[in-house]
């Protein structure tokens, strides 16, 4: 019977292609080289890391968890950590939560159960200490220590078991800095800005997510220390471009601080304001790159920004300094950001580990300016309009 | 097995022709497809990282497959009646935000209240809304013979739409909800026993007398039977008299009720209620079923099918993850091996027909 054969050799080429991407998956090492580093980074892991397997200087495997491969600003602290853990001659395998804190928890059980021994954990859901207890329960159970990163942890939670730090910004300087950053620029160029001379600022707000404590931070203060600069510069206050909002704010509805969201609503926005109706929104502040790229793709399209420098231009803020950021201030595009410090927050991080891992002091060659108490470590911001 | 039926058998597989072999074996292979995957997955993983075969992991398996098995249950009905349903994760999503808003220590959502009412109220009540979810999706798909897709589809934003609402309520503000009480997380993720040190949750506990209820349900009832008729064929069904405008509503809103009580559970089992709860769980559940063997040509799926695709999931999560396979490389693995799963058990209906 000749279907019946062919149905068998596909069951079997299928077993056969199954096995086989098994052994493909399992081929790859623990240390992964970091993938976005340019070439002569990865180079330079590619051979730390065979040395540190040689000497295999540390015992153990490290899990590292980011809430998601997607972010760009985690991307380049995952390439940096990658690095600096290869540079450091410990082992570890990173793990895709995918902006879900359930996915995350179970990645966290799995590696548990798998014998690892630290958890660095880039909090999917910051909004809540329950899912931080979560982990920290199951890890001390086991007693392996737990560094979370990045996205914040309350002290409460924190404290609550001794082998566990916070590395991370002061969360709420982003928001002053970038609020103190267009309070400054605005006052500059007051008159350029106010398209249709009415005296007032309208402006845009991009949330990246509800319910985040970086977002509502920065959602905040990047209006009131704006106003606060203007005030003091005899100025009127920022007005929100919709009074009906009442919020103040546009928020990412997927919480995923995206691009696409900001764009979806800049190109909404700019069909209804424009300079032509005498209302155009006049400035437009995002809780991050991702969303401040987003908005100025939507004004370019709307003959805004543009590269040339033959259109107006609608001063775009964002935070993170990624580079497509970097890029797009150089072009005359965006007009500034808050830069993150990628390389000293991963470095940070990777030393912690180590200090962990050797039974030495944990803060020990950690800069002492930034450790606040016994449980956590703030990196510090800087502002970015261009020049390094 | 006695010696006497296996020799029994052997001889009967002799007396075959060559064509009939043939096909005596490759039905037994592509029948038992999954198993022989699953086998040769937990030999592999095992032998490259023998962690995977200790107790710790394979009780991390086992809750793993315990906490998705009551929303691929109460989904696989609707695939049986050759439907799906695309708003079971919001449905989680809202249980478990209005679970774990009462069921709470700090009542920022309805700040008016002192005191959690009694968990029972509240489980009952998180299954009255799963059930009206599931109401008007099985009416929709019932009495305006609409596909399930977009019925599912629409209720899908609209309770979206709900958990947002709802979540500004009180003084939230759209924050994930915390200070969940003790009695509430206790109940889920408090130890059913311990083996040798490695604690087994509950939720594992419920999750089996789901499964042996969902079993006597979908075997054992008139209901049950009527599901796969208007599955298999619904205009045979409605000659027969079978009511298949009942039947589908009551599928739907079983399938209600099971997202709820996952919902419930996944509330204090995640302890992270919040608007992104839930999202996009019925992806992995549908996988889980089809991988099983609930066909969506439709009136095909059994109950042990559906435990198998939840397993063998769990054990690709975790076994890749203990592989330590680069992440990136995770889903383009995931994706291949339903693609395979599903082309494989297709191709068995495709050659009995």
């Amino acid at each position: 019977m000749r279907l019946s054969r062919k149905a068998m050799a596909l069951a079997m080429a299928s077993c056969m292609a199954l096995s086989m991407t098994a052994c493909g998956g399992g081929s790859t090492d623990t240390t992964t080289a970091a993938p976005a580093a340019d070439a002569t980074t990865a180079a330079e892991s590619d051979t730390t890391e065979a040395a540190g397997e040689e000497q295999a200087a540390i015992d153990g495997e490290v899990s590292v968890f980011y809430y998601t491969y997607g972010d760009t600003y985690i991307s380049s602290v995952r390439s940096a950590l990658d690095a600096a853990l290869d540079a450091a001659g410990v082992q570890y395998q990173d793990y895709d939560s995918n902006n879900s804190q359930t996915t995350q928890t179970e990645q966290v059980t799995t590696a548990i159960a798998k014998g690892t021994s630290l958890l660095v954990v880039n909090l999917v859901d910051s909004g809540s200490d329950d899912a931080a207890r979560n982990i920290i329960d199951q890890a001390s159970a086991q007693n392996i220590p737990v560094i979370f990163f990045n996205r914040s942890v309350s002290e409460e939670a924190v404290s609550s078991y001794d082998k566990c730090v916070f590395v991370g910004t002061d969360y709420e300087m982003a928001g002053h800095m970038q609020g103190e950053m267009i309070g400054q620029y605005l006052v500059e160029n007051y008159d350029t800005i106010d398209l249709n001379g009415d005296g007032e600022i309208s402006y845009v707000m991009f949330k990246g997510q509800e319910g985040n404590a970086e977002a509502i931070a920065r959602t905040q203060y990047g209006v009131e220390d704006a106003d606060a600069v203007l005030t003091e510069a005899g100025k009127p206050a920022l007005s929100f471009y919709d009074d009906s909002n009442s919020n103040k704010y546009l928020v990412d509805q997927d919480g995923a601080w995206s691009a696409a969201a900001a764009n979806n609503y800049m190109q909404t926005i700019l069909s209804q304001y424009s300079e032509a109706n005498n209302n155009m929104v006049e400035l437009v502040i995002a809780n991050n790159d991702e969303m401040a790229i987003g908005a100025v793709t939507a004004l370019q399209n709307a003959g805004y920004n543009l590269e040339d420098g033959s259109a107006t231009v609608i001063p775009v803020f964002g935070v993170d300094a990624t580079d497509a950021a970097k890029e797009a201030i150089a072009k005359g595009t965006m007009t500034g950001t808050i830069k993150q410090d990628a390389d000293g927050m991963a470095n940070t991080i990777s030393q912690i580990t180590v200090n962990y891992m050797t039974g030495a002091d944990t803060f020990a060659d950690v800069d002492s300016e930034n450790v606040v108490g016994t449980w956590r470590v703030n990196i510090p911001y800087g502002t970015y309009t261009g020049e390094e | 097995m006695s010696d006497n039926k296996t020799a029994g058998k052997a001889q009967e597989f002799k007396a075959l022709s060559s064509k009939d072999k043939m096909r005596k074996v490759s039905d037994l292979l592509l029948n038992n497809a999954m198993y022989i995957i699953i086998v040769l997955a937990v030999i592999y993983i095992s032998i490259e990282e023998p962690a995977f075969r200790k107790l710790p992991s394979i009780i991390n398996v086992i809750s793993l497959t315990a906490a998705k098995l009551p929303i691929a249950l109460g989904i696989a009905g609707c695939i049986v009646l050759t439907g799906t349903d695309i708003s079971a994760g919001r449905v989680v999503g809202l249980t478990a935000c209005i679970s774990a808003s009462l069921l709470t220590t700090v009542f920022k959502v309805f700040p008016e209240m002192t005191s959690a009412p009694p968990i029972l109220v509240v489980f009952l009540m998180v299954l009255a809304v799963g059930a009206v979810v599931g109401f008007v999706n099985g009416f929709s798909v019932a009495k305006f013979k609409l596909h399930p897709f977009i019925v599912t589809l629409s209720t899908q934003l609209i309770v979206y739409g709900l958990i947002l609402i709802y979540l500004k309520n009180g003084t939230n503000n759209g924050q994930t909800l915390s200070g969940l009480s003790d009695g509430y997380r206790a109940l889920v993720t408090g130890t059913l026993f311990t083996i040798q040190g490695v604690a087994v949750p509950r939720y594992v506990l419920y999750a089996v007398i789901l499964t042996v209820i969902m079993w006597i349900i979908w075997n054992k009832t008139t209901f049950g039977k009527n599901m796969f008729a208007v599955g298999s064929n619904e205009e045979a069904a409605n000659v027969s008299g079978v009511n298949v405008s009942r039947t589908i509503i009551m599928v739907f809103m079983l399938a209600g009720v099971m997202y709820a009580i996952t919902g419930f559970l996944d509330g204090a089992r995640i302890a992270s209620a919040n608007a992104n709860t839930g999202l996009n769980y019925e992806c992995d559940a549908i996988a889980a079923c089809v991988i099983g063997g609930v066909s969506f040509v439709g009136g095909i799926g059994r109950i042990s099918g559906i435990v198998v695709g939840v397993l063998l999931l769990q054990i690709i999560f975790a076994g890749l993850n203990f592989l330590s396979v680069d992440a990136n490389m995770l889903y383009v693995i995931k994706g291949l091996i339903i693609l395979i799963a599903c082309a494989i058990d297709m191709r068995k209906y495709l050659v009995r027909k």
